[in-house]
């Protein structure tokens, strides 16, 4: 195994609700050439590009054949990944494989959504319309069982049986998921590269509507479009760059079933347990050193959809025990200034270009570990070690990926 | 390479309609490879799915694949793109020392599903191409034949004669379904034209499809099996888009065989089976020529299974060609077999006109 270290972050110049200035090719390639100059790398260094997004948003099949020159993988080795709201972290995770592979030692990792392009929520019924059908074979009737009718909100209605879960077992209030969603707003509006950019009061998420019980309008995602690439190097590369580089030290991922009601099973799974999330946590944390995840970690990107989430990946990666996130909010833990700063970067609740998002976790923990951090929301400590992480498919799917200022001992 | 990989053991299924969803399929498929190898999921460190979402019909096509395949609670991850890439990704993670022992899982179900025209049809760029509505996958390969055919100065007879032989391989593949016993390069030249010069019979065949590839580090290689099939060079290579680039010959199968056959230490004379994806029959010498063989493979033989137009099913066809690669080195092709091969290639490809392709070289020896 080799050691490997992200040494640059490029990011389009801004992640907003519609691009109509640029194509999907045009608005990935602002990316690529951010991540360049960043980097002061030219085409010619990169080796190899890993690629991903989620294509039936944009109704566009292996994008990467239509931007091969917009991505610089023109003659290069190119491979696809796509993985759902993990899709991000997952190609990151293909650049780290390749180059601990020993086969390259510069991979270009390159992530991006066009949502203005299509429509998401369309995309994602492809999914829970199956389950649906289950449902109704069952005999469940979809219009006067109440919970069912909480699909009505998409992504939102299936999150919220999640949300509830979380809730009842953390004994969190759903007024901690309107502090969690103020505090990342907030953070949010000094990060210049997030989408919904404006400082929000506890008062302000209050005052929006209900979309399914416990959650608003105000503790859900934007649509955005944006596209994230990041460079990573071997160790032998990296060690002749004359700045801070992010080493990877531990990466895992792993699943579960695509069902939030296994009904097939005579059983439900419950979408906050998230086995999947221990699994891969564990995995990451032997791989990295990592004794004790609730002492060692300088900050935390949580992949959270919707603010509730925040609070309940801390729990299930180990940051802190079940039923202590909202606690640590409380104190004040999760603040920039805190403990451990959490979605600094004002998370996938602020920012969400899909394909992109779970790239981007781990892309803040590395430009705050490099000292690259543009924008208010620099964390004011040495970051050491990182942690980051995806969810995607029906919460089925997680990634995660410690990062750190040290190569892991191997 | 850091370290020995092989595969292990394959299986495939390929059907013009399989009569069953792609989960039952899939279940079907690697249940028989686990109860084959005398493994169960539990024995697999990572899974590698290779899918389309355009071809399942809903977005994440893994979604429903993960639980039929065993990699529930496991590690677990998708390649969006031909089966060779798929295979070369998991060989890239056994290669970093974390895992010994992977599965790779392709399948589409372009037979009774899809239709296999209409998904390359949303490769095209969105604004410009797809509206303009005179590219279409048939269009471009008929295109791409004529450039060949005359840059090579032979006649279509050639391309009747390609199919000919493959579609009668085919047919004595029991893994292959479109096989045509004693059909004749005149039968072809009679099939519908489609986009001069290209005919119906020239094409791969709608297929439902799937291919599982069990691919291990040395020490659980021999553990699992007497006869490992060593993976000893990969190479791939992203073309343009753009339809004004060179399609007598192809740049990225080229590129992708330069990359293999450096990594194997081998030349392209040194092959003595050779698997394209050749999707229409033009493609197969174009393959061939592009890897520096001869436009009939200068002695290697050429698509023994009967090739993509035996059966060619999106995502799993290239695990198909290694597969097939597979069967030859361990000397279990039957009637296709190609006597005492130990050295093959097997090619995929992505894109209008090969526009990305991949290969993988195998050995039956160690080395």
């Amino acid at each position: 195994m080799n050691n490997v270290a992200v040494v640059g972050v490029g990011y389009t110049p801004v992640f907003v609700s519609k691009r109509k200035d640029v194509n999907i090719a045009e608005m990935i390639s602002e990316s690529v050439e951010a991540a360049l100059k960043n980097t002061n790398l030219t085409p010619d260094d990169i080796d190899a590009v890993t690629f991903g997004n989620m294509q039936t948003f944009e109704g566009l099949n292996m994008p990467h054949l239509w931007a091969s020159e917009h991505i610089l993988a023109l003659d290069k080795p190119t491979i696809r990944i796509s993985t759902g709201g993990t899709t991000g972290m997952s190609t990151l995770q293909a650049a780290y494989y390749y180059v601990a592979s020993g086969l390259y030692d510069t991979v270009m990792a390159v992530s991006w959504e066009k949502q203005s392009e299509g429509d998401s929520q369309v995309g994602l019924a492809g999914i829970v319309m199956p389950e649906a059908m289950v449902m109704v074979q069952h005999g469940l009737d979809l219009f006067g069982g109440g919970g069912l009718s909480a699909m009505g909100g998409g992504s939102t209605g299936a999150a919220a049986f999640q949300a509830m879960s979380y809730l009842h077992h953390s004994g969190a209030d759903p007024e901690h998921i309107d502090k969690m969603a103020a505090l990342e707003r907030s953070n949010a509006a000094l990060n210049p590269y997030a989408h919904l950019r404006k400082k929000t009061s506890v008062e302000d998420i209050q005052a929006t509507p209900f979309i399914a019980w416990p959650l608003r309008f105000g503790h859900t995602c934007p649509t955005s479009d944006g596209a994230t690439t990041c460079i990573v190097m071997s160790e032998e590369k990296a060690r002749k760059l004359d700045w801070q580089v992010a080493w990877i030290t531990g990466l895992g991922s792993a699943t579960s079933d695509p069902s939030t009601a296994n009904f097939l099973e005579g059983q439900l799974t419950d979408p906050a347990e998230q086995m999947p999330a221990k699994l891969a946590a564990a995995k990451a944390y032997k791989m990295a050193g990592i004794k004790d995840p609730t002492r060692e970690f300088d900050m935390a990107e949580m992949y959270n959809g919707f603010a509730h989430q925040s609070l309940m990946w801390l729990e299930k990666l180990g940051c802190c025990k079940e039923g202590e996130a909202h606690k640590m909010l409380d104190a004040g833990a999760l603040n920039i200034d805190g403990e451990l700063p959490t979605n600094a970067s004002g998370g996938v609740f602020s920012t969400n270009a899909i394909g992109a998002s779970a790239m981007n976790r781990p892309a803040e923990c590395a430009l705050q570990i490099m000292g690259k951090t543009e924008g208010g929301h620099k964390i004011p400590k040495k970051i050491r070690k990182a942690l980051s992480h995806g969810w995607g498919g029906m919460f089925q799917y997680v990634t995660v990926m410690v990062l750190a200022d040290e190569p892991a001992k191997l | 390479m850091k370290r020995k990989v092989a595969v292990v053991a394959q299986a495939q299924i390929n059907s013009a309609d399989v009569g069953m969803p792609r989960e039952r399929m899939l279940f079907e498929l690697v249940k028989g490879l686990y109860d084959k190898v005398g493994i169960t999921r539990d024995d697999i460190d990572t899974f590698v799915l290779c899918s389309n979402d355009f071809n399942a019909g809903h977005t994440i096509s893994n979604v429903f694949e993960d639980c039929p395949i065993g990699a529930y609670m496991k590690d677990e991850t998708k390649v969006e793109a031909d089966g060779v890439m798929a295979a070369t990704y998991a060989l890239v993670r056994i290669l970093s020392g974390l895992y010994d022992v992977a599965l790779v899982v392709g399948a589409s179900q372009g037979g009774s599903v899809m239709r296999p025209y209409l998904m390359m049809d949303y490769m095209l760029a969105p604004v410009y191409d797809r509206q303009l509505g005179l590219m279409n996958e048939l269009s471009m390969a008929g295109l791409e034949a004529r450039a060949y055919l005359d840059a090579a100065g032979v006649s279509a007879d050639k391309l009747d004669e390609i199919a000919a032989r493959n579609l009668a391989q085919a047919a004595r593949n029991p893994d292959a379904f479109n096989g045509k016993a004693g059909v004749t390069a005149a039968d072809v030249a009679a099939s519908d034209l489609l986009y001069e010069p290209l005919r119906q019979g020239h094409c791969y065949p709608f297929t439902d499809g799937a291919c599982a590839l069990l691919i291990a580090g040395e020490k659980k290689a021999k553990e699992l099996t007497d006869k490992p099939v060593w993976i000893k060079g990969v190479g791939d290579s992203l073309d343009t888009y753009h339809a004004e680039r060179e399609l007598a010959s192809s740049r990225s199968v080229k590129l992708a065989g330069e990359r293999a056959f450096k990594m194997a230490g081998i030349a392209a004379g040194d092959l003595e089976v050779v698997e394209p994806s050749a999707k229409f029959a033009h493609q197969e010498p174009i393959i061939l020529e592009s890897l520096g063989l001869g436009p009939d493979g200068s002695g290697a033989a050429v698509s023994p299974s009967g090739g993509a137009l035996g059966a060619y099913a999106f995502n799993s066809a290239g695990l198909v060609r290694i597969a097939e690669c597979y069967k030859q080195l361990t000397g279990t092709a039957g009637d296709t077999q190609v006597s005492g091969a130990k050295t093959a290639l097997a090619h995929g490809q992505d894109g209008f006109c090969m526009q990305h392709s991949a290969v993988m070289i195998l050995s039956a020896e160690e080395g």
